[in-house]
């Protein structure tokens, strides 16, 4: 009897022969199953006896498809050759937990295979097939609709962009007491157009202003785009080249409509790869400029004199972490090192290293898969070795997704090391020259009110922990805290005490909180105060953003951070900060 | 030399090589009909790299033992693998001199190194099917394919072991065995997994020309062999 194939199956069969690349064939039908690449898989590492953790194991399930349906002896022998169809959904899923949840594409056994096999690129194929039948990771699904609806894989507004960027121009200018150091937005024909991880805006608005003073002390013709200025690209996760293509042109195309010379990318391995190494494929598109990433960027105005740094400036002890797509894919790890060594005292080399690190276990898209966070932590054991046997108090990394993956591990492992990234490093030993000075200064004094004086917020939680961390914060910042630990509670003290805002948590018992948030929205009495949410589950982000009332006024993923925390609030309360001097 | 032998050695081997080009160039076929992708973008990586440097750094990777860590760190399998290829090598060069040099077999020096390279192969062979049935990983990945090519080139080394000094004066059953073995090797390598070397040169030239062209290949700088 034939067995029958559900619709999904038959059309990830069917659009695996168009995604087949003479590439990927050749890797599919090479692998002599030596098992030379397995030990190079941090999964197999730090899971012991556990086969199914083998990088040929894991390629395996995609290439018993490709032998069942499109290898010779697979098609007339499949039990010869372990070849197998796929019918159900179901068995989707499970192909789904493999490429997504048990590889993070970080191609170390690529270069571990004496054959050549290339499975990270044929893995992004699988994942990019089951995709294209709604077969993915919730988060992948909420982030991949955030970077084709709203530009930027954050869901980053325009507006809050440009508020951001409003409020640290503002800052630098005051800080530097000369108005050229604002940051400048659209600028025509300029010589570097800077585009950033929307990240930064949301958790790290201190790389950018790092960014932004040291193009203000090397006196850079830059600028930064209103639009298309997110250079990540989710698609290289997703296995969606039509998204990735997409993302990589919007930038594309924003830098020429702004005639600028040479793009700049920031720190972050993805999107350098996604941008600079992977875009154009995917987009079909041939550029009139130069890209670079802004490592490169910073080590050239030290070479060429037009920035001066001190490195006594940073003497803690610093250690590197090669992000995959930076070193693997991209072969940026010689110039991180030597910028480093020309702004730090004191570097200790992290084994192994450059092309042969091993993966922050957040990468190919796993921070945002929240279903495989204990597997990635466990996996995490490899790196937390790696960075402990350092010794160093620092790690720096030029990925924004190794910052978020190593600050995990970090914090997992108990290893007591902060991360950096290379701007930072490089905006602390920066020297600026006093006759660069402009615009003497007028001193604000020292303000002792909080910047949240006068302030009320209600903070929404179940968990009494996040309540006090939040409540203390807040406090400390002088606004006065009412709090509630139940959605129906949560409704109540807001009638009750009208704050100016509502921190709100969604996943709670009883009445949850998209059931609290639309009730708020839909209670005159409610309905104007400003809510955050701030949830440990962003793969429920699209559950509060897809009901029809209007969307909250921030939005932040647990765990949250003192510094993320007070720039959410003030942002949404539109307080500046008041600067001390 | 009876009718058989001779028919082994010329007639059947010929057909079973015909039929393996055949077949290889048909494989060919298929794999150059699927597109390489193109590369739109600017190399990245400095002067030292470059896709065609990427390309022969690649494809000459597997004789540089020091240039993967899967090799440096493994060490007896890295030379178990060479040995075992070249017995391949030895076994196969074999089934050219007995039928088209014979003579060459005269000299004791070339029947001892011929010997001593096979008889290797064949223990290493040996070993490779002790590890795919004792290692849980190499079982997990195994196929009958991977199992039955193995045992057959191990069995094969055996028979080339004694068919070297090409002696037909003691019988010629171990000749006779090994010509059979070698022509229907022959015919069987392009459906199975032996055939990767057929692919050998494409895998390594996609992936060396992709890291070339991103600045990794080839590799100037290796780890010390430390892992935290
Ligand atoms: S090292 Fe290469 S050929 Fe060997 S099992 Fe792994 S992928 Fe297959
Ligand atoms: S690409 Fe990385 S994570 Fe995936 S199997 Fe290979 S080594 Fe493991």
């Amino acid at each position: 009897m034939k067995a029958t194939r559900s619709y999904k199956a038959q059309k990830v069969l069917d659009r695996m022969g168009n995604k087949l690349n003479r590439q990927m064939v050749a890797s599919l039908a090479a692998c002599v199953h030596c098992g030379m690449c397995t030990d190079a898989c941090h999964y197999v590492l730090a899971n012991p006896g556990d086969p199914t953790y083998a990088p040929a194991y894991k390629a395996d399930k995609i290439r018993k498809l490709f032998k069942r349906h499109f290898d010779w002896t697979g098609r007339v022998i499949p039990w010869w050759v372990n070849a197998k169809s796929v019918y159900t959904d179901e068995e989707l899923e499970e192909l789904k937990d493999t490429v997504f949840g048990k590889c993070t594409n970080c191609r170390r056994c690529s270069i571990n295979c004496p054959m050549g096999v290339d499975y990270a690129t044929f893995n992004r194929m699988a994942r990019g097939l089951l995709v294209s039948v709604g077969i993915m990771p919730e988060g992948v699904a909420v982030v991949s609709k955030d970077q084709w609806e709203i530009g930027n894989q954050m869901g980053v507004l325009k507006e809050d962009y440009l508020d951001t960027l409003e409020w640290l121009s503002e800052e630098l200018v005051d800080e530097l007491g000369d108005p050229r150091a604002a940051i400048p937005i659209d600028k025509k024909d300029a010589d570097i157009v800077y585009s950033i991880n929307p990240r930064e805006v949301k958790y790290d608005p201190r790389t950018i202003s790092d960014a932004a003073r040291i193009f203000y002390a090397a006196g850079a013709n830059w600028t930064m785009p209103s639009e298309g200025w997110d250079m990540t690209n989710f698609g290289l996760f997703s296995g969606d080249d039509d998204l990735g293509g997409a993302v990589a042109r919007r930038l594309y195309e924003k830098v020429e409509e702004l005639r600028g010379r040479k793009l700049v990318i920031s720190e972050c391995g993805h999107g350098y790869r996604s941008t600079r190494c992977e875009g154009q494929n995917w987009a079909g598109y041939d550029l009139g400029f130069e890209m670079e990433s802004s490592v490169i960027t910073m080590l050239r105005y030290i070479h060429e004199g037009a920035i001066k740094v001190d490195k006594s400036r940073n003497t803690e002890p610093v250690t590197f972490h090669d992000s995959c797509n930076n070193a693997r894919s991209c072969g940026l790890f010689e110039e991180p090192r030597e910028l480093l060594n020309l702004v730090i005292e004191d570097f200790r080399e992290m084994y192994p290293n450059r092309a042969e690190n091993f993966c922050c276990t957040g990468g190919g898209g796993a921070m945002s898969m929240a279903e495989y966070t204990p597997l990635r932590l466990k996996s995490a054991k490899i790196k937390a070795d790696q960075l402990a046997s350092t010794g160093a108090s620092y790690v720096a990394t030029s990925c924004h997704n190794c910052v978020d993956g190593l600050s995990d591990l970090i914090k997992h492992y108990k290893l007591g090391m902060k991360v950096t990234q290379l701007v930072n490093l490089v905006a602390e030993a920066l020297v600026i020259p006093e006759k660069e000075v402009l615009v003497p200064v007028e001193k604000v004094p020292a303000v002792s009110a909080g910047p949240l004086d006068g302030y009320k917020i209600l903070v929404v939680d179940d968990e009494p922990d996040f309540v006090s961390f939040a409540s203390a914060i807040l406090e400390d910042h002088g606004a006065s805290v009412v709090t509630a630990f139940d959605g129906n509670e949560a409704l109540e003290v807001a009638r009750r005490e009208s704050p100016d805002l509502i921190t709100l948590d969604i996943t709670m018992p009883g009445k949850d909180g998209k059931e609290v948030f639309e009730a708020m929205r839909r209670d005159p009495a409610l309905e104007s105060i400003p809510v955050c949410i701030i949830t440990g589950q962003p793969e429920l982000r699209k559950l509060i953003y897809d009901r029809s009332v209007p969307p909250p006024n921030g939005y932040v993923d647990k765990p949250i951070s003192e510094e993320t925390l007070m720039r959410n609030v003030r942002k949404i309360l539109e307080i500046k900060q008041k600067v001390k001097k | 030399m009876s009718h058989l032998l001779h028919f082994v050695e010329h007639t059947l081997q010929e057909v079973a090589l015909l039929i393996m080009a055949i077949v290889y160039t048909g494989r060919l076929i298929w794999l150059m009909h699927y597109k390489a992708g193109k590369e739109r973008q600017a190399d990245t990586g400095n002067g030292n790299t470059s896709p065609g440097k990427g390309i022969i750094y690649s494809w000459f990777n597997v004789a540089m033992p020091w240039a993967m860590e899967s090799s440096r760190r493994k060490i007896f399998l890295y030379f178990q693998f060479v040995i075992f290829h070249l017995g391949v090598v030895a076994a196969i060069g074999l089934s050219f001199v007995i039928p088209y040099g014979p003579h060459l077999l005269n000299s004791e020096t070339l029947v001892l190194l011929l010997q001593v390279v096979i008889g290797l192969a064949f223990l290493v062979g040996l070993y490779r099917i002790i590890r795919r049935v004792s290692n849980s990983y190499m079982r997990a990945i195994s196929s009958p394919d991977d199992y039955f090519s193995l045992v057959l080139l191990t069995v094969w080394f055996f028979f080339a072991f004694w068919a070297v000094p090409n002696n037909t004066a003691k019988g010629e059953t171990i000749l006779l065995i090994y010509f059979f073995m070698t022509a229907f090797f022959l015919i069987y390598v392009p459906f199975s997994k032996i055939s990767h070397y057929l692919y050998y040169p494409f895998t390594r030239y996609y992936l060396g020309k992709t890291l070339g062209k991103r600045g990794v290949y080839p590799v100037k700088h290796y780890p010390r062999e430390v892992r935290g």
